[in-house]
C-alpha cells in the first residue's frame, strides 16, 4: 500500500461546542481527516463529518416534481432571491453554528428583506439573555474561573456529556495559578434533578425537584439575607442541605455558578436565571461570586454578540418596519411558525425541524424553504432549495465566540467538497442576487 | 358624542400593526383622511382603509368612541399611547392592545393576546374575557412597568402579569389589576402594585416583590419559602385607601430581595416587616 502524504496542523479550533478548545491536531490526507487529537469525541465525530459521505451535500438542489434535484449555482441563487424578495415576512433562522462574518451577512440580508432574524439562543439560552436585560449578569472569562474559583457549581447543567473538556480545561480538574492541586483545591455542587455523571463526581450534590429550581434560589436567597424560613424542606431539599450549601456559598473564597438548559428550559425560564443572578450578585456582599451560561453551539454566543452589534438586539428581532425591533414571544421563530405568521423561510446552519415543536415544523414546511447546510438534514430533506456549504472552522475560516464572549478566529484545516462555498459567500451572493432583482 | 366605527374588510394573512388606532389619531379627522392612516401589514406599509371600512363622525378627542368589528385577533397595539376618549374592540383583539397608554378607556369584548396594558400610565382597559401574558407588565429590560391606572379581566391572565408595577404612594399612583384567575409569577418585582384577584393563582406570586399587594380570594397551590406568615385579617387596607372585607391570611414579602426594606435587625434578631410587599390569600 503506498504511503499517504499526511499533513499535521496544530492548535486547531474545534467548531462543535461553547467551549472553543483551541489545541486540537488534526491529520489530513488527501483532503481527508484521518486523526483527530485533543478533542472530546463529539468534537473529533464532527471533524470526521467533514469528510465525504452520502449526507454531504456537494452541489445545490432544487425541489423539481417533488424530488430534490442538483442544480447550477446560478439557477439555485436565482431562485432562492426570488423566493425571498417576493416574500411579506420572510424569517431567516439558525446562525449559531457558522462564523460570524457569515451572521453578519445574514443581519444584512434580514434588514434588506424587512423579514424575522432569529438565531438559536430563542430555543436555548435566550431565557439567560432576558434574565440579563432585566438584572445584569456579573461574569467574566473562562481564565479566570480556572486560575481562580475555588467553588464550582454546575446548577441544570452536565458537562461531562455537553461539555466535555470544560471540566479539564476551565473548571474541575484543571491547575490554576492559584488552584494548584486542581481538583482537590476546589468544591464542586452539582444541582440537578438528576444524578448525571457529572453529579457522581461532585463534592455536594443537590437534588432538586423538576421545574422547582425558582423555589430553591428563592429560599437560598433569603437565608443568605438571614430570614429565618418557616418551611422544614424546599423543593424536595431539606432544610438542613439548604443551609449547608448556603455556608459553602458565603465561605469560598471565590465562586462561579455555570448554568445550562436545566434552569433555562425548565418551568420558570428566564425567571430561574434571574433568581441565580439575583443570587449571584448578593454573594458578593460576602465573598467573590460569578456566573457564566454553558453555551451549546460553538458560535451562538458570537450570533447574539453580531446582532447585538448590528441591531441592538442578540435574537428575536423583526425588521418589517425597516428598523429593528426586539420581542420574544412576538418574534422569535417559534412563535411565528405555530401563529403561521411566514411566508417564506431561510435556514442557516441548523435544523429547527428536529429541534421545534412539531406545530411549528409543519407550518415551516407549508411555505417555500430555503437551507444552507452542509449536511442532509430533516430540515433540508424537506427544503425546496438547498445550498450546500463549507464547514466553518474546517473548511472555512471565521470568528466564533467563546461562551464567555472571547473572539477565536477558526481556522480551515482542509478543502470543501464538490461545490461547496463557506455560508458567508453564499449570503453574499443572495443578497447581490437579491439587489439586482429590486434593481439597485 | 361623536363616534367612528371601524370593520375590517377580510380575514388578515398576516398580524397587522395599527398603533394608528388611538382617539387621539382620529381627533378632528375626516374619514377619509383616517383612512389613510398608516397601517403595517409583513413588511410592507399600508393603510387603515385597505384593511377597513370606516364610518361615522370624528370629533374633540375626550368626546370621541372608536367602536372596531369584525375579527381583530391578528390586529396588534390597538390604543397605543391613548391619553382620551374610548375604544369599544367587539373582537378577540392582538397584542399590545392599550399598552403604554395614559388616559381614556378601552373595552373589549373577547380575549386579549399578550401584552395588554403593557407599562400603562393612565387609563382603563377593561377586557370581558381572557387576557393572555405579560398583562399591565413592563417591557423587556425595562425596571418600571406599570405606573398608573386600572386594568380590569374578568377571566384569567397569563403569566407574569404586573412585571416590575411601579407605583408610589406619596406620588398617588396606584397600578391596579383586578382579575379572575392569574398564571404564575403573578407580581414579579412588584415595587408597589395592587393585584385582587378574584380567584385562584398559581405558583410563586409575588416573586421578588419589594412592595405593593396582593390579594387572593381564592386559593395558591403553593406560596415562596421566603414568604412570613403575619397572621390573619378581617380588613384589608389597599394602598389608595379602599377596603376589603373577608378573612385573609397576611404574609409579608419577598424576603429574599435585597432591596426589600424587610432587614433583621442586628441586635435584636428579629425581623422588621417594614413597608415591603404583602400577599393575603383567603383563610
Amino acid at each position: 500500500m503506498a504511503i499517504k502524504k499526511i499533513k499535521t496542523l496544530y492548535d486547531v479550533i474545534c467548531p462543535f461546542c461553547g467551549t472553543l478548545c483551541d489545541d486540537v491536531e488534526v491529520d489530513i490526507a488527501e483532503n481527508k481527516v484521518v486523526e483527530v487529537r485533543n478533542a472530546c469525541q463529539i468534537g473529533t465525530k464532527k471533524f470526521f463529518s467533514s469528510n465525504p459521505s452520502e449526507h454531504r451535500y456537494e452541489t445545490p438542489m432544487i425541489r423539481k416534481k417533488g424530488k430534490l434535484e442538483p442544480a447550477s449555482w446560478e439557477e439555485a441563487i436565482d431562485k432562492a432571491a426570488d423566493i425571498l424578495t417576493k416574500a411579506k415576512r420572510p424569517l431567516l433562522y439558525g446562525f449559531s453554528s457558522t462564523e460570524c462574518e457569515a451572521q453578519s451577512k445574514g443581519v444584512e440580508l434580514a434588514e434588506m428583506l424587512g423579514g424575522i432574524l432569529d438565531n438559536t439562543a430563542s430555543v436555548c439560552h435566550g431565557p439567560s439573555l432576558l434574565a440579563k436585560q432585566d438584572v445584569g449578569q456579573p461574569g467574566s472569562t473562562l481564565g479566570e474561573f480556572k486560575n481562580r474559583a475555588d467553588l464550582v457549581i454546575f446548577w441544570g447543567s452536565n458537562p461531562v456529556h455537553a461539555h466535555p473538556r470544560h471540566l479539564g480545561r476551565y473548571s474541575e480538574f484543571v491547575r490554576g495559578y492559584f488552584r494548584k492541586d486542581g481538583r482537590n483545591d476546589r468544591t464542586i455542587v452539582v444541582v440537578d434533578p438528576r444524578n448525571t455523571h457529572t453529579a457522581q463526581i461532585a463534592d455536594l450534590y443537590i437534588q432538586v425537584k423538576p421545574n422547582e429550581d425558582y423555589e430553591l434560589l428563592n429560599a437560598i436567597r433569603a437565608l443568605l439575607r438571614g430570614v429565618e424560613l418557616d418551611v422544614e424542606e424546599v423543593s424536595g431539599v431539606p432544610m438542613d442541605q439548604i443551609k449547608e450549601l448556603v455556608n459553602t456559598l458565603k465561605t469560598c473564597n471565590f465562586g462561579v455558578i455555570f448554568f445550562g438548559m436545566g434552569l433555562t428550559q425548565s418551568l420558570s425560564h428566564h425567571r430561574n436565571i434571574d433568581a441565580a443572578i439575583c443570587l449571584t450578585r448578593e454573594l458578593n456582599d460576602h465573598t467573590k461570586f460569578l456566573i457564566t451560561p454553558m453555551r451549546g453551539h460553538y458560535n451562538v454566543a458570537g450570533a447574539n454578540q453580531v446582532f447585538s452589534w448590528n441591531t441592538g438586539y442578540a435574537y428575536s428581532i423583526d425588521f418589517s418596519k425597516g428598523y429593528p425591533r426586539y420581542n420574544p414571544g412576538e418574534f422569535s421563530a417559534v412563535e411565528v411558525l405555530i401563529k403561521n405568521q411566514i411566508d417564506a423561510s431561510l435556514i442557516v446552519a441548523s435544523d429547527p425541524a428536529s429541534n421545534f415543536p412539531a406545530a411549528s415544523a409543519r407550518n415551516l414546511f407549508k411555505y417555500p424553504l430555503i437551507v444552507i447546510d452542509p449536511h442532509e438534514t430533516p430540515t433540508s430533506a424537506n427544503a425546496d432549495i438547498v445550498l450546500p456549504a463549507a464547514i466553518a472552522g474546517i473548511e472555512a475560516e471565521g470568528t466564533a465566540y467563546r461562551m464567555d464572549n472571547v473572539p477565536l478566529r477558526l481556522r480551515k484545516v482542509k478543502d470543501a467538497p464538490g461545490e461547496s462555498i463557506s455560508d458567508k459567500e453564499i449570503l453574499e451572493k443572495l443578497i447581490e442576487k437579491v439587489k439586482e432583482k429590486r434593481g439597485e | 358624542m361623536a363616534e367612528i366605527k371601524l370593520k375590517l374588510k377580510k380575514p388578515l394573512v398576516f398580524p397587522l400593526e395599527a398603533e394608528s388606532i388611538t382617539p387621539d389619531n382620529f381627533a378632528g379627522k375626516s374619514n377619509d383622511e383616517i383612512k389613510k392612516l398608516v397601517a403595517y401589514s409583513g413588511n410592507e406599509e399600508s393603510t387603515l382603509g385597505q384593511f377597513f371600512n370606516v364610518s361615522g363622525k370624528s370629533g374633540e378627542k375626550d368626546e370621541l368612541k372608536i367602536i372596531i368589528d369584525g375579527d381583530i385577533s391578528n390586529v396588534k397595539r390597538i390604543g397605543e399611547k391613548m391619553t382620551a376618549g374610548e375604544i369599544i374592540i367587539n373582537s378577540d383583539v392582538g397584542m399590545h392592545v392599550g399598552n403604554e397608554m395614559s388616559g381614556g378607556k378601552i373595552t373589549v369584548n373577547g380575549n386579549a393576546d399578550d401584552w395588554a396594558g403593557a407599562m400603562m400610565k393612565g387609563g382603563e382597559l377593561e377586557i370581558n374575557g381572557d387576557a393572555g401574558n405579560y398583562v399591565g407588565a413592563a417591557y423587556r429590560g425595562y425596571w418600571k412597568g406599570m405606573k398608573n391606572g386600572i386594568i380590569k379581566v374578568k377571566g384569567k391572565v397569563g403569566v407574569e402579569s404586573m412585571l416590575w408595577a411601579d407605583g408610589s404612594v406619596p406620588a398617588k399612583r396606584f397600578p391596579t389589576l383586578i382579575c379572575g384567575s392569574a398564571g404564575s409569577f403573578l407580581g414579579i418585582h412588584n415595587n408597589g402594585g395592587t393585584i385582587i384577584v378574584e380567584g385562584d393563582i398559581d405558583r410563586c406570586a409575588g416573586a421578588d416583590q419589594i412592595k405593593g399587594m396582593i390579594v387572593v380570594k381564592g386559593t395558591a397551590p403553593k406560596i415562596l419559602p421566603s414568604f412570613k406568615k403575619i397572621g390573619e385579617v378581617k380588613e384589608i387596607e389597599l394602598l389608595n385607601g379602599e377596603k376589603i372585607t373577608g378573612k385573609f391570611i397576611e404574609y409579608a414579602g419577598d424576603h429574599s430581595v435585597k432591596k426589600n426594606h424587610s432587614v433583621v435587625d442586628k441586635k435584636t434578631g428579629e425581623l422588621n416587616k417594614g413597608v415591603n410587599g404583602r400577599l393575603y390569600i383567603a383563610a
